[in-house]
């Protein structure tokens, strides 16, 4: 046997798999971090129009209801945008004064006025997108099931600006689908955000994080999530 | 059988006493090269030309260590090219969609499944020589195992491309595999095609592993050689390019010296080196009937008339070893007479036994095709029946005719033993049988397809340029890998093929002495007292 090789080169195999191991361990671990949805579409917060629709002012210090804008949310598959009329029924210059007297609110809230007057659209952006290969979610199936804006959306109401809450991944409808009791609530309390966010809290300190609740709740709707290709993909 | 050998010559080369022409001799008249005496008294030699061990390593290292024969580069040129085009090919697919196939709604798999039954199944003719040879103690299986193994990696990293390719989204290939990801799906763990990328991937992995262990000794000698020529020549010798300061043998020193781990050829060594092999045999063994089988599956476990029958699992695993029996003498034959001294270690005897396999084989495939047609009539199914009607009769009877001319009617030469022992003959059977077998999963796959049950449904296939250079340009990535492997590798397995020579028998008593008389020549302990016979000489290893 020849010596071509210095001695050292013994701890090749033994450094080999180590630094194999370590590295499959880091591509496996960075990829499972960085490239999938609960990284890089969670938190996701585009740049709105006018600084955004504060969901915090309106929908929680103000206690609008969800349906106040989003009209057809119990009765279409889409959670519609409301169009500038909408937000104009309370900005119009002459309902101001009633509702807010600072010069800030006034210029703050006067491209909505300038969008009415020029009968143009505001052009927000959209957050919560499914990718195209996915049939529109159908808001209005899983609100009359019993599952409330807060199960996809988080916690709206304590939102200055809108941002993705959730991953939207496949595997996190498909938790839900294949264990829906943990998300359903009575149907009345379905917009209710902040109550529902309390019962969960209660129900996570129950025990069995509200499974028997929640399949009461089931039965009486009759719900029965689909978990096959077709139920979204077509 | 106590007279010698009619054929002087012969009798006497064989009993060591005359050495042969070297770079190939004149072959004897009416017994070839002298290993085809079918008396059952003798057994010829497996190695020619009485090779002294330090012959064989110096012949072996040899295809390794000098310049290729003139031809090899052209060639290489021309078939690396082919590869080449067929790489282009494959990223104009990606980039358009396998709309660029001619394949439609109704036949949805055409040459891409084709091709790639094709090449898995060209590989099992290394694994039977590797593993089942082995077992059965076949010692005639040491000349050919080398390269026979490596036609099998290659012909499955040219099997693994279609699969591949043909999902569409070819970026989404990983789904293949049942790995954990944001989707929360898996692949259908009873669907076959599953079944399938477990049974190639451990096909693959095992045919790499065997390939590679059984290099290793011979690794070894490649990388002694090279510093042996580096210590007396400390200063001189060829360099890479005449410009740099690399000289070859010392990358050839490197290199050979990282794959062959270390090998010291002790007793240690060898001893682990024999369990390995025999344990890869045995995983190997089961591996020849189960990865052509689980193809099988693909079209057998459907409702397809035409795919869906029992005997397709047997019949695809004969069907697998005929054609790659076929394509190891494809190869062999050219190779054998281009390279110097190779008929040394290939004999006429190697060819006749691989000839006589592919009729076996060849047979099995026959008595298959009969059945399917028997049982399509004795199973009174309509679509069934007229499945097969349409196989041999309709629109697709070219291809069904090609399949039986070159796989049923052309290895019926090998009946007659003047067929089996003309090389020229069983090269020309061999390519026959290649594009039989090419032809065989053609009407299997398209001929079912183009009419299923409904009338309205029926299409026929026409392939685009993209299909035909594809499948060109994996017979080029094929030839081209195999063309490398006899360039930079050890073709034969040089431990192996010493043991089969008669000096590596205890009771054998020198090199080339002269007393033939009854002194016992026989390298068989048990007939070595009851024979002058010196075509005994050199009798080891069956036939």
């Amino acid at each position: 046997m020849s010596l071509i090789f210095p001695k050292w080169l013994n701890l090749l195999p033994t450094a080999a798999a180590i630094g194999g191991l370590l590295g499959f361990t880091g591509v496996v671990g960075g990829f499972w971090y960085y490239a999938t949805p609960k990284f890089f579409k969670v938190g996701y917060m585009p740049k709105q129009p006018g600084g955004g629709f504060n969901h915090q002012i309106h929908a929680g210090k103000l206690g609008l209801d969800c349906r106040y804008c989003h009209t057809k949310v119990e009765k279409s598959a889409e959670a519609n945008i409301p169009n500038v009329a909408t937000c104009y029924g309370c900005h119009a210059d002459n309902r101001l004064a009633k509702l807010a007297t600072s010069e800030t609110h006034k210029e703050r809230t006067q491209f909505v006025r300038e969008a009415y007057a020029q009968n143009t659209s505001i052009e927000w952006r959209r957050v919560h997108k499914v990718p195209d290969y996915v049939r529109n979610f159908p808001h209005n199936i899983h609100i009359n099931a019993g599952v409330s804006c807060y199960s996809c959306h988080g916690q709206i109401t304590a939102m200055p600006v809108v941002f993705e809450a959730q991953p939207l991944s496949m595997s996190w409808c498909l938790d839900c689908h294949r264990n829906p009791e943990s998300q359903v609530v009575p149907r009345d309390k379905v917009t209710q955000l902040q109550w529902v966010q309390e019962e969960f809290a209660r129900r996570s300190a129950a025990g069995d994080n509200g499974v028997a609740e929640g399949k009461k709740l089931l039965d009486a709707v009759q719900a029965n999530p689909p978990q096959n290709c077709g139920a979204c993909h077509y | 059988m106590s007279t010698i050998h009619p054929d002087q010559i012969t009798a006497e080369r064989l009993a060591g006493l005359t050495r042969g022409v070297q770079g190939g001799m004149a072959p004897a008249p009416g017994t070839g090269d002298g290993t085809l005496i079918d008396t059952p008294g003798v057994r010829p030699p497996l190695v020619l030309n009485s090779r002294s061990f330090k012959e064989v390593t110096d012949i072996i290292c040899g295809y390794a260590e000098n310049s290729p024969p003139r031809w090899w580069l052209p060639l290489f040129g021309l078939v690396s090219t082919v590869a080449g085009l067929g790489g282009a090919l494959i990223g104009y697919l990606v980039i358009t969609g396998i709309g660029a196939w001619g394949m439609n709604n109704q036949v949805d798999w055409a040459w891409d499944i084709t091709n790639f039954v094709f090449w898995i199944g060209i590989g099992h003719a290394g694994t039977l020589i590797s593993a089942i040879l082995c077992l059965l103690k076949q010692k005639w299986r040491t000349a050919v195992n080398r390269s026979a193994e490596a036609m099998t990696i290659f012909a499955v990293i040219c099997a693994a491309t279609f699969p591949g390719i043909h999902i569409g989204r070819q970026w989404m290939a990983w789904m293949l595999f049942p790995i954990p990801n944001a989707n929360a799906i898996w692949p259908n763990f009873r669907s076959p095609l599953l079944w399938d990328v477990f049974a190639v991937s451990t096909y693959g992995t095992v045919s790499a592993l065997f390939w590679f262990m059984g290099m290793i000794p011979d690794f070894a000698s490649l990388r002694d050689r090279a510093d042996r020529r580096l210590r007396a020549n400390p200063e001189g010798g060829a360099r890479l390019l005449p410009f740099l300061p690399v000289r070859i043998d010392r990358l050839r020193a490197l290199v050979y010296g990282f794959l062959a781990m270390g090998w010291r050829n002790s007793g240690r060594h060898w001893h682990r080196y024999e369990a390995a092999y025999l344990i890869l045999a045995g995983i190997s063994t089961p591996l020849v009937l189960s990865v052509h089988s689980i193809v099988s599956f693909d079209f057998a476990t459907s409702i397809l008339p035409g795919w869906h029958t029992t005997i397709f699992p047997p019949y695809f695993v004969a069907g697998a070893i005929f054609g790659g029996f076929a394509m190891v003498l494809f190869l062999l034959i050219p190779a054998r007479e281009l390279y110097p001294n190779m008929k040394d270690f290939i004999t006429l005897r190697h060819v006749e036994n691989m000839a006589k396999i592919i009729l076996v084989t060849g047979m099995m495939v026959g008595f298959a095709y009969s059945m399917e047609f028997f049982i399509a009539w004795y199973g009174a199914n309509e679509y069934e029946l007229y499945c097969f009607q349409n196989r041999a009769f309709g629109p697709y009877w070219w291809a069904y005719w090609t399949m039986i001319g070159c796989n049923v009617l052309s290895p019926q030469l090998f009946w007659f033993k003047a067929m089996r022992q003309k090389p020229l003959v069983v090269f020309i059977v061999s390519c026959a049988v290649t594009v039989g077998m090419w032809f065989e999963r053609f009407v299997i796959i398209v001929s079912s397809l183009h009419r299923t049950f409904l009338p309205g449904e029926w299409n026929m296939f026409h392939p685009t340029f993209v299909d035909v250079g594809i499948f060109v340009g994996s017979c080029g990535v094929f030839v081209t890998l195999f063309l490398l492997f006899m360039r930079f590798l050890p073709m034969f397995a040089m431990a192996e093929l010493k043991a089969v020579l008669p000096q590596a028998s205890p009771h054998w008593h020198g090199y080339g002495h002269g007393d033939h008389s009854d002194h016992g020549h026989g390298a068989n302990g048990h007939n070595g007292h009851d024979s002058h016979a010196p075509a005994r000489h050199s009798s080891r290893g069956a036939h």
